[in-house]
């Protein structure tokens, strides 16, 4: 499988090359096109009940879908929802991600993606809501971000604030706690920036270099409000 | 044979994404080399401290020091853990074991949290199956009043964070004056009605759960009467008393709220409802609960003994606009004004003949106050 990133910036696409029998794991709203070599199969990802729950709990999409070349090689085209950066991650099957529902773009096959419920104060506070994914395995880990992918590296017990909702991914050696911004917290609650995550390494953490929410609310200011 | 990385080693002088690693245990410690097949100098046990650590604490964590530098090793490979601990001294087991334990409290812990949340899927599920809107308004009759009022000031501070809030004058004394004798009439409410005065052109007003009211200047500039004011409040507060924005936001969150809920997780459900922020506003009552608050809002008026025919009238002039607007009724949540003023005025008939007494605030100063400081220039 080879990966290649184009027209990186704003408004990137990742195109997937497929040897014959190689299959993706993709986001199911990530696919732009494919060759006709490649069959698209919408499978569960660990298990019936795994799925559902990242459904109900996180709104997310039932399946993953499986990109398999079926015919012979072929390639794919991918791409996020939301203007972005994309990245790839070489995962060495000892490094885990963890990554924020919307942060999840595509994986090769032998990826390994389980959904994990946080602590009801982090999915209540966080922004990422109660399930994230674990992804562990060897093989490529695509994702995406609104706006630039930012990484930081954190030695064994420094510490870092991150803004709830300008988080990515982070790796499992990492931990954290979810704490309230130290000041005027009901005014920045507006502005959708109240919680921030302290994390303590050692380990990795990607950030976004815009905000969801904060830019959900100030599109929102234009859409007049209506209400009886 | 190719190198097998089982460990992920950090330390003050490493990268900070961490060395993939091999490690082997010996009898006398750890034997460690980097992905670069650099060997590292071997680890007696003695210098080992250990814990649980990775998201699912599901992971060996051994940190020692090694010529100054802080070294910290990240073991999952199961078949390395149990070698670790066959080679072990039984000191240093004894702080294994310690750790051992604490992550099968927190698996057991985890297990019970997701038995119980599976449970409770099951029965959302079922209950979403059989109508989701049963479910919501069920959920919404368990929500004690105190939860509700915190919700709703929560909102509030939001919502009026971005707006100018009108203190005194005129126009608060009479908002104030119509909420006080409406409410009066409302026998045993568990809610303390509280009303606030925005100054915007916006004709409207509206009400968050636990009795916060708010009405735009713009609503008492426009109205024909203190009567059609009236009849407005009294539609938002019966808004507030038969639940409905708490309905609104309940089915809006969805089952995480409905579990909050269930579980009589105050802080839960109030942390779920301010991921609302200021769009709590802008949810939509239904056809239902506006032609509820439509008639309930009438007899309050009715009770309170304030004239319906402005709350009819104002229906009818907003049913006038329409017909200019041509809004089309199938394409509404919102029961067209026409039909709204029809069916008031035919529930005003079935309500027995009273005389209606005025307000005791001049309308007309009351107005011109309006108009006066919409001249000012904004300082
Ligand atoms: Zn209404």
């Amino acid at each position: 499988m080879k990966i290649e990133i184009l027209y990186p910036g704003a408004f990137p696409m990742a195109r997937v090359q497929l040897a014959a029998g190689e299959s993706l794991k993709a986001e199911s709203g990530a696919m732009v096109s494919i060759s006709t070599t490649i069959d698209v199969e919408s499978k569960v990802e660990g298990g019936l009940l795994k799925a559902l729950s990242r459904r109900v709990l996180t709104g997310e999409h039932f399946f993953f879908q499986t990109l398999r070349a079926v015919r012979g090689a072929g390639e794919a085209l991918l791409a996020p929802t939301v203007p972005g950066d994309i990245v790839i991650i070489e995962l060495d099957g000892v490094h885990e991600y963890l990554v924020q529902k919307d942060g999840f773009l595509a994986g090769s096959e032998q990826v390994r993606i389980e959904s994990k419920m946080q602590s009801l104060a982090r999915g209540l506070l966080g922004g990422e809501g109660f399930f994230i994914l674990k992804i562990s395995g060897e093989g490529q880990l695509i994702l995406n971000s609104f706006g630039a992918i930012h990484k930081v590296e954190l030695k064994p017990d420094e510490e870092y604030i991150v803004d709830n909702s300008h988080l990515v991914a982070w790796t499992a050696t990492t931990t954290y706690k979810i704490e309230k911004a130290s000041s005027g917290w009901i005014s920045s609650f507006t502005s959708g920036e109240g919680f921030v995550c302290r994390f303590r390494g050692p380990g990795l953490v990607y950030l976004q270099s815009r905000n969801p929410q904060g830019f959900g609310s100030w599109i929102r200011q234009f859409i007049p409000a209506s209400s009886e | 044979m190719a190198f097998q990385s089982n460990a992920l080693c950090f330390g003050s002088d490493l990268p900070g994404q961490g060395i993939p690693s091999h490690v082997e245990t010996t009898p006398e410690g750890l034997a460690l080399t980097f992905s670069d097949q650099h060997s590292q100098p071997p680890v007696p046990f003695d210098q080992l401290s250990l814990e649980a650590g990775g998201f699912d604490h599901d992971q060996l964590v051994v940190k020692w020091t090694q010529g100054g530098a802080s070294r910290t090793l990240y073991i999952k490979d199961a078949a390395v853990i149990a070698a670790f601990r066959h080679a072990a001294p039984p000191e240093l087991l004894a702080h294994f074991d310690r750790a051992a334990a604490s992550v099968r409290q927190v698996r057991t812990t985890r297990r019970t949290v997701l038995l119980a949340v599976v449970g409770l899927l099951v029965t959302l599920g079922l209950g979403a199956w059989f109508g989701s809107d049963a479910l919501a308004t069920w959920a919404v009759s368990l929500i004690p009043p105190e939860w509700e009022k915190q919700i709703g000031e929560s909102a509030m501070k939001d919502v009026l964070a971005q707006q100018e809030v009108v203190r005194e004058g005129p126009v608060v004394d009479a908002v104030k004056e119509m909420t006080t004798r409406l409410t009066e009439q409302i026998a045993n409410s568990p809610y303390q009605f509280t009303v606030t005065v925005v100054k915007s052109p916006v004709v409207n007003a509206f009400a968050l759960p636990g009795g916060s009211v708010v009405v735009f200047t713009g609503l008492v500039k426009e109205a024909k009467s203190p009567e059609e004011v009236a009849g407005v409040l009294g539609h938002e507060i019966n808004h507030v008393l038969q639940r409905h924005g708490m309905e609104r936001i309940v089915k809006t969150l969805g089952v995480m709220a409905i579990a909050a809920i269930v579980f009589g997780d105050q802080q839960g459900l109030i942390g779920l409802a301010k991921q609302l922020g200021v769009e709590i506003i802008t949810l939509k009552y239904n056809r239902d609960q506006e032609t509820e608050a439509d008639l309930t809002g009438l007899r309050l008026l009715h009770k309170a003994k304030v004239d319906p025919a402005g709350m009819i009238a104002f229906f009818e002039r907003l049913a006038q606009s329409e017909k200019e607007t041509q809004r089309v009724e199938l394409l509404s949540t919102h029961p067209m004004s026409a039909r709204r003023a029809g069916q008031l005025t035919a529930e005003l008939k079935a309500l027995p003949k009273f005389l209606p007494e005025p307000f005791a605030f001049d309308w007309e100063k009351v107005q011109a106050s309006i108009k006066s400081s919409d001249a000012q220039p904004k300082l």
